[in-house]
């Protein structure tokens, strides 16, 4: 039985996270859930990274309990876009393995995140803004209701920004819900929590 | 850019539905291809190589038509293997780079099943170009029709070991500093067994001995390595990205 995207939530349970021999921090509680965001902040080294890794299941914690109910969709600092193929071809290796997304969804959500034109472009003649916004494109098309975003508006430019905003609200209207690493303040939308991970 | 390229059939569901086996295989035997076409110039480079190193042996050795022949199936299976080694880092390290290892491990597909597409990809690249042209390096070394055709048999066999073995290496040296030339250390004692019956099966079967227990070993190889080798894959890839 899969959940529906209303009983979508995280919830972290005293979680120590560390990296090499050294704990980054400990006794970490977050209960989020269908609706919700939090912020997740903190100094460069401060973890912020290795807390989504370990929610994703990429890493192990320390100590501590995650649970998740509901798919998980992760976003690092690696785009996971092959160089060599189009913005369109990447969305649409990455949608046919989801199994989430058909290719007239996946033009609309390239015209949606300013794209269209670069379409059928080689992903490395891209900028940096524009290979986030393929990422962005990523992120209309999942169906996943659990986002764990790794400084996901690093590079894009003040509509870019506003762009990711409106691509937030809709996820949380829908029921979505997300662990964000980000800097910045997200324009129009207010974190339900914080988590300071504080200096590195 | 050609869009017919992309299979349109993508199936527009809502929630996430798990990915069988079969489906995960060919995805990402399709997407290596599709990433291989890119760049031709690598699957070009394995084989030139393969043609060097056999056309080599007999400058470097002596214009003997009769050592030459002992010896052409050792030379040929040294080559397919450094052939295959050759193409080895790139199996995983590309796709760690930029970030893709990590989607795949978390996509709903199960990993060995991707690993195994993956895999069977490299071996079409790698191994089977390598497999056609080893009856011309045969005829270059004044191989009998016989040997050439028992070599091609044995190499049929073995060289899917060999992508195997590599695939297991090449996860667990994934994000090491050294990582290809480590990778070579790891991979070539292992390939020992391989390279002694593959190229012994020719040996054999000149001295009139037959070839069967060589075939049966390699075959057993070959089983014992497609069964386990994506599990062992998935757990090193795993290990790697943690």
């Amino acid at each position: 039985m899969t959940p529906t995207r209303s009983q979508a939530c995280l919830a972290l349970k005293g979680v120590a996270c560390g990296a090499g021999h050294r704990t980054l921090f400990e006794g970490l509680n977050l209960e989020l859930a269908s609706g919700q965001w939090a912020a997740l902040r903190g100094h460069n080294g401060s973890g912020k990274s290795t807390l989504l890794r370990c929610v994703a299941g990429l890493s192990k914690t320390l100590f501590g309990q995650i649970q998740t109910q509901g798919s998980l969709l992760y976003q690092s600092h690696l785009t996971g876009w092959k160089d060599s193929f189009t913005p369109y071809e990447n969305l649409v290796w990455s949608a046919q393995l989801d199994g989430g997304a058909s290719t007239q969804s996946v033009d609309q959500a390239l015209h949606a995140v300013g794209i269209a034109e670069q379409a059928e472009l080689s992903f490395a003649r891209l900028s940096a803004g524009q290979k986030r916004r393929v990422s962005l494109a990523r992120l209309i098309l999942s169906p996943c209701p659990i986002w764990l975003l790794d400084e996901p508006s690093t590079a894009l430019d003040q509509q870019g920004q506003i762009l990711f905003a409106n691509i937030l609200e809709k996820h949380l209207a829908s029921g979505g819900l997300a662990l964000i690493a980000t800097h910045q303040d997200i324009p129009k939308l207010a974190a339900h929590f914080t988590i300071d991970l504080g200096e590195a | 850019m050609n869009r017919a390229r992309v299979d349109p059939s993508v199936p527009n569901t809502k929630a996430l539905q798990n990915v069988s086996a079969l489906h995960a295989i060919t995805w990402a035997m399709r997407r290596d291809f599709a990433l291989a076409a890119r760049s031709l110039a690598e699957l070009a480079l394995v084989i030139v190589f393969f043609l060097l190193v056999t056309s080599l042996f007999p400058l470097a050795i002596s214009p003997d038509k009769k050592l030459l022949s002992t010896i052409a199936p050792g030379i040929v299976w040294v080559a397919a293997l450094l052939a295959n080694l050759l193409a080895l880092p790139r199996l995983f390290a590309l796709d760690h780079s930029d970030g893709s290892l990590e989607q795949l491990v978390l996509s709903n597909a199960p990993l060995p099943a991707l690993i195994m597409g993956k895999v069977i990809a490299h071996w079409v690249l790698t191994g089977l170009p390598v497999i056609l042209l080893a009856p011309l390096a045969g005829l270059q070394f004044g191989l009998p029709g016989s040997a050439i055709q028992t070599l091609v048999l044995s190499l049929l066999l073995g060289t899917p070991i060999l992508s195997w073995l590599g695939a297991i290496a090449a996860a667990l040296t994934l994000g090491t500093r050294a990582g290809a030339s480590l990778l070579a250390l790891l991979v070539l004692p292992l390939t020992v067994p391989v390279l002694i019956f593959g190229a012994g099966a020719v040996e054999s079967q000149a001295a009139g001995l037959g070839f069967s227990a060589h075939f049966s070993l390699l075959g057993a190889g070959l089983i014992f390595s497609t069964l386990l080798g994506p599990w062992f894959s998935a757990l090193a890839v795993k290990i790697a990205l943690e």
